[in-house]
């Protein structure tokens, strides 16, 4: 469906910014109409095995995250309308599984890329799953009050049988860490069944309100079963409590909370646990001896945080550190002074908001840019101004940005990917079932749209699309591993070759990069490392040596054809392809080692570019930095300044020339989802700030402040 | 507290443990035979009827002798006579549960398809796997979404439904403008999405006066 709004309401600013001298003087195009908006968290699971996070958020999108990797989103798989996600879960063989209102358990297969297959439990909407401590079977809660068991094959899962019935929805579930018992949370009740039997043992009813009478049910949202019998439960009155499986009764109440408490995780050792409030408020308990010589110990609560502004509706325990997600879309990982051995920068709290993948596209040559959205793309293009200006000026627009299209995409699924042809005239975009391909056509100041037809079916679900530089050929990059190349004429597209998927498992989702020229394409994302291959010849060229960290941004210089990639640790390496090895600048680089406040920026770089007429220029930015790497300017070492502030005019030329090093970095505009040069002496940066996206969430909780 | 004299049950309990697991055959001769078995030991709660009857002929009259043996026998007697009603009475519904369901089976045998059909139908294979659809029952289908929709309603109602203490994100943020020392506006003091269908037709409306403008000529 095509919607044409020409000329809304629109935020763009133009301003002139001079970054260094020698590096001339820029327009910058700062935009801040991108109407970006993250879903909310709703579920987190920590792998201990593979230090990995798996995050799925309320429009039914499941990110994967390594930790280890800088905490870099390395893989995801894509939302869909139907799908209401509300429990996620790793069983064991690293088998992601996760549940949802639908009434399905779906399996993701992480080397396809895509989901396995879905089993309906035939209970209703599912509101609670868990993995057995063995990992081989898994329990699911449902809406009826069943709570049903699935024995977990290597191929599929299978039903196994029922349990007792409970009369309302079971909302969260624990297992003993034994495999004997169960806790069920429902509404005003725990239950404590028995797994072999499947009978319930015990029914613990939960006061609705601590002190005080209350008519709103009890909703319990979180069960945490220890080794000692001892089952721990959150519920919607603000209260952690503590009860006795062996007994059934109550042994301890503490009240933290004037609103829900909506998760609990607990450590692996038990000797800590964590809950997440519906204030944002995340609490740390820990188990501490009751008196500094006794041997007995009580659960005390030691440390809240208050890292978000909306409800926490789910928390992860790992060995060293606390994660907490919520309605406020941030994810944040707290690590825990006392578990963590190294005491450096890595012990810092980090909170992602932003992508960690580019979702705009731009086409210099029509001043373009493309907004990938869920389930629509929108296309604009830049105001321009003939007026000039001196640094730091902001100059009028004589024409506004205009919004030229809204193109919506049929059926529940997300986008996956979308791009925009460097001369304006192509669209495409995928979704999990279907690949849109679109040919645009300019007439003076109208635009027409034409959606392409019979694409071939192996492109559906591709992770990443690509145009040649002169719009003549189309990449595409499977979620199988393959890679696609076509070629675009005519207003039709025809298929010229696949290159297979070499060996090597997939370790991240594939990122492409096009010479300018039309010779090379390189594609990265599997253990071997990056491939390029020769568009030419269609064959493999070369590949660059593996290396431990995903890639985060790769680029090809025009001319020289270096091949530049960023990492996820913050290491930039340049590649020769014509030449097959590092070029020398890179080797000097890796030699004398990043500045240690370079390595310690904890956003990734997501997009790479060139200066057309500067080749010793390297442009590349995160969400709060933005550089132009000068190769010819000696490197700065841990002990120069990095972020060099331009010296006065009054210093003499000899002091400036000191203090100048290779990279240039300025945090003026940011959040910064992305950045581009558009042309010798234009820029774009499209901005976000935190207070829009803030703006348009869900009510939170109120909170009472004296005088207000 | 006062002790009570503990009473004898008036309801025939002891008659279920009498009579084997068959329905009594009817309900006054259960409770008359209960009377008659009453407890032997009880002599406070004595039986009435017996007594009235004794009453009724002669004062003087010595009552009836009755020995334990002639008692038993005449228990037993009718103990069986009980059993004997029940069992004709079991044989009888069950001879007449029975005619219903051959009745029923033969109906049913009528209503479905000749046995034929039925066996080609079961021998065909289940479902052929070129086929590009996937037959959906709407009913099915409209349950799940109803059930999802509930599911939903619930989740809303209880986050953010009546009685939870939920507060704009405007106020929320605006709160800490509130406290300063130097009083600030709210974070959202403007409300841009205000009449955005009127600021849209104004709009319009200038692009055309202005085109109808330049198009009559200047004088």
């Amino acid at each position: 469906m095509i919607n044409w709004i020409p000329g809304t309401y629109c935020s763009e600013l133009l301003t002139v910014s001079l970054f260094r001298p020698g590096m001339g003087e820029f327009k910058v195009h700062r935009v801040r109409f991108f109407n970006y908006i993250p879903s909310g968290i709703r579920c987190v699971a920590y792998n201990n095995q593979s230090n990995r996070l798996a995050v799925s958020r309320t429009d039914g999108t499941v990110e994967i995250y390594n930790l280890s990797a800088n905490y870099f989103q390395e893989k995801f798989f894509p939302g869909h309308e139907s799908r209401s996600t509300e429990a996620l879960c790793w069983a064991e063989g690293q088998r992601l599984f996760s549940a949802g209102l639908n009434g399905e358990i779906i399996e993701y297969d992480l080397q396809a890329l895509n989901i396995k297959y879905a089993v309906d439990a035939f209970g209703g909407p599912i509101w609670s799953m868990t993995a057995s401590p063995s990992g081989s079977q898994l329990l699911v809660g449902c809406e009826d009050g069943s709570v049903k068991l699935f024995q977990i094959t290597p191929e599929k899962i299978e039903f196994e049988r029922n349990f007792d019935r409970q009369k309302s929805r079971i909302l969260s579930l624990s297992w003993h860490p034994s495999g004997t018992h169960i806790a069920a949370g429902s509404i005003d009740y725990i239950s404590v069944f028995d797994v072999k039997s499947g009978s319930a043992i015990h029914k613990m009813m939960v006061d609705r309100q601590y002190m005080g009478v209350s008519k709103r049910k009890c909703i319990v949202w979180g069960v945490a079963f220890l080794s000692d019998g001892t089952v721990i439960s959150v519920d919607s009155a603000g209260k952690v409590q503590f009860w006795d499986s062996a007994t059934g009764t109550l042994a301890k109440s503490h009240l933290i909370a004037n609103a829900d408490v909506q998760s609990i995780a607990v450590a692996e050792q038990e000797d800590s646990f964590v809950v997440g409030t519906a204030e944002g408020t995340v609490f740390h308990f820990q188990l501490v001896p009751v008196a500094s010589s006794s041997t007995e110990k009580q659960w005390v609560r030691t440390k809240p945080f208050q890292h978000h502004t909306h409800d926490v509706r789910t928390v992860a325990h790992s060995p060293t550190a606390l994660i907490s997600g919520g309605t406020d879309t941030h994810l944040v990982i707290r690590p825990l002074m006392e578990k963590v051995e190294v005491k450096n920068y890595d012990a810092a709290l980090r909170k992602i908001t932003f992508p960690h993948r580019r979702l705009i596209s731009c086409s210099k040559k029509r001043q373009l840019l493309l907004f990938q959205f869920a389930h629509h793309l929108e296309l604009w293009r830049l105001g321009s101004t003939v007026a000039t200006g001196k640094n730091g000026d902001t100059l009028p627009l004589s024409k506004n940005a205009e919004h030229l299209l809204h193109l919506k995409t049929k059926g529940p699924e997300n986008i996956i990917c979308s791009c925009i042809s460097p001369c304006g005239s192509w669209i495409a975009c995928s979704t999990a079932s279907r690949f849109f391909l679109y040919r645009l056509t300019y007439q003076h100041d109208n635009l027409s749209l034409k959606r392409v037809s019979k694409m071939p079916a192996f492109l559906r679900s591709a992770v990443q699309i690509l145009f040649s530089e002169d719009s003549a050929k189309l990449f595409v990059a499977s979620n199988q591993g393959s890679l696609h190349v076509g070629q675009l004429l005519e207003g039709r597209f025809r298929h010229l070759h696949t290159f297979q998927p070499q060996s090597g498992t997939v370790e991240a989702m594939c990122l492409l990069a096009v010479s300018p020229d039309g010779d090379w394409l390189a594609a990265s994302g599997t253990s071997a490392g990056v491939h390029v291959y020769s568009v030419k010849h269609l064959k493999l060229h070369c590949t660059v040596p593996a290396y431990n960290f995903p890639v985060t941004a790769m680029a090809i210089a025009p001319n020289t054809n270096n091949l530049v990639i960023a990492h996820s640790d913050q290491q930039v390496f340049e590649y020769s392809i014509p030449g097959k090895q590092y070029t020398e600048w890179s080797r000097t680089v890796q030699k004398q080692g990043f500045h240690h406040l370079w390595l310690q920026r904890d956003t990734p770089i997501t997009h790479i570019s060139f200066h057309p007429k500067r080749p010793m220029h390297i442009l590349l930015h995160d969400a709060y930095m933005f550089c132009i790497i000068d190769k010819s300017l000696p490197l700065p070492n841990d002990k120069t300044l990095l972020y060099n502030p331009l010296p006065p005019k009054s210093e003499s030329d000899v002091v400036r020339r000191r203090t100048a090093h290779a990279f240039k970095i300025s945090k003026i505009y940011k959040p910064l989802l992305f950045m581009d040069l558009l042309d010798e002496g234009t820029l774009v940066a499209v901005e976000r700030p935190l207070d829009d996206i803030i703006a348009q969430l869900p009510p939170p909780i109120k909170k009472k402040k004296f005088g207000t | 507290m006062v002790q009570l004299r503990p009473r004898p049950s008036r309801t025939p309990a002891s008659a279920e443990a009498m009579v084997d697991e068959g329905q009594p055959a009817s309900e006054e001769e259960e409770a008359e035979h209960g009377l008659l078995l009453g407890q032997p030991s009880s002599g406070a709660a004595a039986e009435p009827l017996e007594d009235e009857e004794a009453d009724e002929e002669s004062d003087d009259e010595a009552p009836e002798e009755l020995t334990f043996a002639s008692a038993q026998a005449e228990a037993r007697e009718e103990e069986r006579r009980v059993r004997e009603s029940a069992r004709r009475d079991k044989v009888l519904l069950k001879e007449k549960r029975r005619r219903r369901e051959e009745l029923f089976v033969e109906q049913k045998k009528r209503k479905l398809l000749p046995d034929a059909v039925l066996q080609q139908l079961a021998a065909a294979p289940q479902t052929s796997q070129n086929k590009s659809y996937v037959a959906l029952r709407l009913k099915d289908q409209e349950l799940r979404d109803s059930r999802q929709q509930a599911a939903r309603a619930f989740i809303h109602e209880s986050l953010y439904g009546p009685g939870t203490n939920r507060t704009s994100v405007n106020k929320f943020l605006s709160l800490d403008n509130k406290r300063l020392p130097v009083k600030k506006a709210a974070a959202q003091f403007l409300n841009s999405a205000w009449g955005t269908q009127k600021k849209q037709n104004a709009k319009r409306y200038k692009r055309r006066w202005m085109i109808r403008k330049m198009k009559t000529p200047k004088k």
